[in-house]
C-alpha cells in the first residue's frame, strides 16, 4: 500500500466509565476523501479528536506518513499537518481575521521578537483571495462576520497549510447550501493535492456524493470500511444502526384534519431586529413546521412563544387567556421548549442527567423530595426515552448529542406539557434517535399536544407538519397545508 | 502566544482533564475532604503531644466554632451559585452593633434588629449584583469596607455594650443547640426541597437554569437577603460570647468563611459539585488547623501566612478550571 498515508492501530478510549472508542484501527490514504459515519455516541468525533489532539490520546497510536503522531494540542497538530474544522463555532471573537487564521503559528511572522502584523494581514489576505472569499477582510474583527462566514473563514485557517490530514466533523449541519458548497469544492480541492480527508456528517446522501471509503462505527466499535461505489443510504443505516430500518421515517397519513381547539395564539408578536409583527394559532393536536433561512428569524419565534425573548412586543396568549411573558410561567402553563442551543440553553451541561429531567417537576412533587422519588422519576423518563447512560447521577456534558436531546425530551415529557416547542429537535442527531424523535412527535400529536417544530431540514418539514409556515426577513412569507405533492421546490420559493 | 506558553497550557488543560476524569469516576472529590480533616487531626494530635485532643481544649474549640458554622452555611447559599460574597465580615460587625444595643430594650428584638440588618445589607448587596448587573465579588468587596468604616464610626467613642443579661446564654447547650437547629434546617431546605438543586443549578449554568423555568433573578435576591439574616444570628452568637462589640468585630470574617468552605471541598464556582458537608468539614477542618497553630506557639503572622499556603494548595488542587471562569 503505497498510498497509505494516516495508520490508526489499537485507538483505545475510556472517559470515567464511558468506553468511548474499542480498539479502532483504520488506514487513511493519500488522495482520498474518507468518511466517518455511525450513530450519535459510536466514536467518532472522540477518534478524530484524539487525532488532532484536543483530548488526550488514549492507548494506542496514529502513524502519519511512518512516524508517530502524538499531538498535545490543536496547535501541535497543525505542526505534525494534520487540522480540524468543528461543528461549533471554532473561532475566536475579538480577534480579527487575519488573528483567527493564524492563531498559534504566528511565530513566522515574528522576527527579533517584534510581531510584523503588517506581512500577517496581507498574507492573510492573499489566502482569503485565494480561496475566494474576497469580501472578507483580513484586518476587521470576526465579530463583523456572521456564523456562516466564520465557518467558512474557518475552512481557510484550517487548510490553507496544506495540511496531510484534513478533519471536518460535522461541519455541513451549520452550513447553508451556497456553504457547504464551498466547503466540497475546498475539500475536493484538498484532495488533489493529496491530502486526506476525513470526512464525518449525518447526511448520507452527501457522503455518499462526496467520499471515496467509507468507515462504519457503532458504539466504540469499528464495523468495517466500504467503497462509496459499492453501497447504498439503506446499506450504510443497516450497518450503523446493527439492524433494518424501515424506509420512512416520516408521517404516511395525509388524511388527518387539524382540530379547531387553539392551545395558543401569537398576536402581533415583534422582537427587534428579528420578527415584525407574527400573528398566528397553534392547534391543538397538530404540528405546525416553521421553516426558512437560518437568519429568517423562525428560532426567535420559539424564544417568543416561551416567553424567553428579551424585548418583546405583541401578545402570546393561551386558550385559557393566560398571557406568556416570562419563561416561568410558560413552564407552568404546561408549555415545553427544546432549544436549538442545546449546551446552553436546553440543559444545564454540568449538572446530573437526573437533576436536568428532574428541574422543572421538581414543584409538583411535593414539599419535601427524597432522592429515592427524584431518581425514580428520572430513571422512568429517561429508560422511556432510552437514553444511553450508566445512571442518572452522570454529568450531561460527557453524553453525545443525540442523548443529550433524548434528555431534552425526557424532562419535558416528565413535565407533561401540553404545548410542546422543538427548535431543530435532529440537529446533529443520527437516524436512529431520528426515527424515535418523529416516532414520539406522531404520538403526542395523536394525543392531542399542540407541537411547534422549527426546522431549517424541508423534507422534515414536509414530511411531519400538517401546517408549514415560510419565513423570510422576520415575517411569515407563506402557509402551506399537508399534501402528498407538497415539493421542496415550492418552499424553497418563499424562503428566498 | 508562544510555543512554550501554548505547551504549558496544554499542560495545565491535560492535567485539570485527568483530575476530572479522576473526580467523575470515583467520587474522591467528595470523601478526600473527610480525609484531609483526619489527617490534620493526627497531625496536630502529634504536634501538640495530645493537647490539641483534651475536653478543655475540645471545649474552647467548639465555643470558637458556632459562629463561624452558622455564617458560613449563608455564604454556601450564595456560593452554591457560583457568586460571591466578601461583605459577611462587615455585615457581622454591623448587625452585632444592631443586636447589641436592643439587647438593652429586649433581647429577642436585639436577634430580629440584627437579623433584619443582615438581610438588608443582602438585599443591597443582590440590588447592585442583579439589577446594576455588577459581578457579585466587586458588590461584596465595596460592601466590606463600606460596613467596615460604618463599624468604625458607630463605636468611635466606646464599644456598644449587649445587656449584661445576654451572656446568661452563653452555655454548652444553649449555643450547641442553637448551631445545631440553624444547621438543620439549612441542611433539611438545601438537600430534601428543590432549592439545593435550583442553586445548584443557577451554579452550573446561570441560562440553562432560566430556561429550566428557575426565576434566577428573584432566587439569587432571595438567597442573599437569607444569607444576610442568617450572618445576623450568627452576630446575635457572637454578642453572647463576646458581650459588647468594638470596630473590629467580624474582621475578617469573611476570609475564614472562604478559607473553610474550600477547605470542606466546596467548589469555588458553585454547581452541581456543592455538597452540604463541605460547610461542617470545612469549618471543622480550618478550625483545627488555626487553633492547632496557636499552640504551636507560632506567631499571628507565621499562622497567617501557613493559612493561605495551605488555602492556595487547596484552590489550586480542587478547583475546575473550566468553570472558574465564570465567578459571577
Amino acid at each position: 500500500m503505497s498510498n497509505l498515508l494516516l495508520r490508526a492501530e489499537h485507538i483505545d478510549k475510556h472517559f470515567g466509565v464511558t468506553h468511548a472508542v474499542k480498539d479502532v484501527s483504520l488506514d487513511f490514504e493519500k488522495g482520498e476523501i474518507h468518511a466517518l459515519i455511525g450513530e450519535n455516541g459510536s466514536g467518532k468525533s472522540t477518534f478524530t479528536n484524539m487525532l488532532c489532539g484536543i483530548y488526550q490520546m488514549g492507548e494506542g497510536k496514529f502513524t502519519l506518513d511512518g512516524k508517530e503522531v502524538r499531538p498535545k494540542n490543536q496547535v501541535d497538530a497543525n505542526h505534525e499537518g494534520i487540522s480540524i474544522i468543528v461543528q461549533e463555532m471554532g473561532t475566536l471573537s475579538g480577534l480579527t481575521v487575519a488573528e483567527n487564521i493564524f492563531l498559534g503559528n504566528e511565530d513566522q511572522f515574528v522576527s527579533k521578537g517584534i510581531k510584523n502584523t503588517a506581512k500577517m494581514n496581507k498574507q492573510a489576505q492573499e489566502y482569503l483571495n485565494e480561496y475566494g472569499f474576497e469580501r472578507m477582510i483580513a484586518t476587521s474583527v470576526i465579530d463583523h462576520y456572521n456564523f456562516e462566514d466564520r465557518k467558512l473563514i474557518e475552512i481557510v485557517k484550517a487548510t490553507y497549510f496544506k495540511p496531510k490530514v484534513v478533519v471536518v466533523d460535522e461541519t455541513t449541519t451549520a452550513l447553508s447550501q451556497s456553504g457547504r458548497d464551498e466547503l466540497f469544492k475546498h475539500m475536493r480541492r484538498l484532495k488533489e493535492l493529496g491530502s486526506c480527508i476525513i470526512f464525518i456528517s449525518h447526511d448520507l446522501e452527501e457522503i455518499l456524493n462526496l467520499s471515496d471509503r467509507i468507515s462504519i462505527l457503532r458504539d466504540g466499535d469499528f464495523i468495517k470500511t466500504v467503497k462509496a461505489d459499492s453501497v447504498n443510504e439503506e446499506e450504510l443505516k443497516k450497518l450503523m444502526v446493527g439492524r433494518e430500518l424501515g424506509d420512512n421515517y416520516y408521517r404516511t397519513d395525509y388524511d388527518s384534519y387539524i382540530p379547531a381547539e387553539v392551545a395558543l395564539s401569537v398576536k402581533n408578536v415583534s422582537v427587534p431586529g428579528q420578527l415584525s409583527d407574527i400573528s398566528f394559532e397553534l392547534h391543538k393536536g397538530e404540528i405546525l413546521g416553521i421553516g426558512g433561512l437560518s437568519e429568517c428569524g423562525m428560532h426567535e419565534v420559539g424564544k417568543a412563544v416561551f416567553g424567553a425573548s428579551y424585548d418583546r412586543a405583541g401578545e402570546v396568549v393561551l386558550a385559557d387567556q393566560t398571557k406568556i411573558n416570562d419563561i416561568t410561567t410558560a413552564i407552568n402553563h404546561s408549555i415545553a421548549y427544546a432549544s436549538k442551543d442545546r449546551d446552553n440553553e436546553s440543559l444545564v451541561i454540568n449538572d446530573t442527567i437526573k437533576d436536568n429531567i428532574t428541574l422543572p417537576s421538581m414543584r409538583d412533587m411535593g414539599m419535601f423530595l427524597s432522592d429515592k422519588k427524584l431518581n425514580h422519576f428520572a430513571e422512568q423518563y429517561a429508560e422511556l426515552m432510552s437514553v444511553k447512560m450508566v445512571n442518572v447521577d452522570q454529568f450531561v456534558s460527557n453524553l453525545s448529542g443525540g442523548n443529550k436531546q433524548k434528555v431534552v425530551l425526557a424532562r419535558w415529557i416528565g413535565k407533561q406539557s401540553d404545548i410542546v416547542v422543538l427548535d431543530s429537535p435532529t440537529r446533529g442527531i443520527d437516524v436512529k434517535v431520528k426515527a424515535d424523535i418523529y416516532a414520539l412527535m406522531d404520538r403526542m400529536r395523536k394525543e392531542g399536544k399542540a407541537i411547534l417544530m422549527i426546522s431549517e431540514e424541508i423534507m422534515e418539514l414536509i414530511g411531519m407538519s400538517d401546517r408549514i409556515f415560510i419565513m423570510k426577513d422576520g415575517k411569515i412569507n407563506g402557509e402551506f397545508k399537508r399534501t402528498p405533492e407538497l415539493a421542496e421546490e415550492t418552499l424553497i420559493e418563499k424562503m428566498i | 502566544m508562544t510555543g512554550a506558553e501554548t505547551l504549558e497550557k496544554s499542560k495545565n488543560h491535560n492535567l485539570g482533564e485527568k483530575l476530572k476524569e479522576l473526580k467523575q469516576g470515583s467520587s474522591i472529590q467528595s470523601i478526600l475532604p473527610i480525609f484531609e480533616l483526619i489527617f490534620i487531626l493526627i497531625l496536630f494530635n502529634y504536634l501538640t503531644d495530645g493537647r490539641i485532643l483534651l475536653a478543655t481544649n475540645i471545649k474552647l474549640l467548639l465555643s470558637q466554632t458556632y459562629m463561624l458554622l452558622i455564617a458560613s452555611m449563608g455564604v454556601f447559599f450564595i456560593m452554591s451559585m457560583g457568586c460571591l460574597d466578601f461583605s459577611q465580615g462587615s455585615m457581622l460587625g454591623v448587625s452585632c452593633i444592631v443586636t447589641c444595643y436592643l439587647s438593652n430594650y429586649n433581647i429577642i428584638l436585639g436577634i430580629v434588629g440584627g437579623m433584619l440588618t443582615g438581610a438588608a445589607i443582602g438585599a443591597m448587596n443582590a440590588f447592585f449584583h442583579i439589577k446594576r448587573k455588577i459581578p457579585s465579588f466587586i458588590v461584596t468587596i465595596c460592601a466590606m469596607y463600606l460596613f467596615r468604616g460604618l463599624c468604625a464610626y458607630l463605636t468611635t467613642a466606646s464599644p456598644v455594650y449587649a445587656n449584661s443579661s445576654i451572656t446568661e446564654f452563653n452555655t454548652m447547650p444553649f449555643m450547641c443547640g442553637a448551631t445545631f437547629v440553624v444547621l438543620m434546617i439549612g441542611f433539611v431546605i438545601f438537600r430534601f426541597t428543590s432549592v439545593g438543586a435550583n442553586l445548584k443549578a443557577i451554579g452550573a449554568g446561570e441560562k440553562a437554569a432560566r430556561f429550566a423555568g428557575i426565576r434566577v433573578e428573584r432566587t439569587k435576591f432571595l438567597v442573599y437577603m437569607i444569607a444576610g439574616a442568617i450572618t445576623g444570628f450568627a452576630a446575635f452568637i457572637n454578642a453572647i460570647k463576646v458581650g459588647s462589640v468594638t470596630s473590629t468585630g467580624g474582621n475578617q470574617l469573611e476570609t475564614q468563611i472562604l478559607i473553610a468552605l474550600v477547605l470542606g471541598g466546596m467548589p469555588i464556582s458553585g454547581g452541581a459539585k456543592v455538597k452540604f458537608m463541605n460547610i461542617v468539614i470545612g469549618v471543622l477542618t480550618y478550625k483545627i488547623l488555626a487553633s492547632g497553630l496557636v499552640m504551636l506557639g507560632l506567631t499571628t503572622q507565621m499562622q497567617q501566612l501557613i493559612e493561605g499556603v495551605v488555602f492556595l494548595v487547596v484552590v489550586a488542587l480542587f478547583s475546575d478550571r473550566k468553570s472558574i471562569l465564570v465567578i459571577k
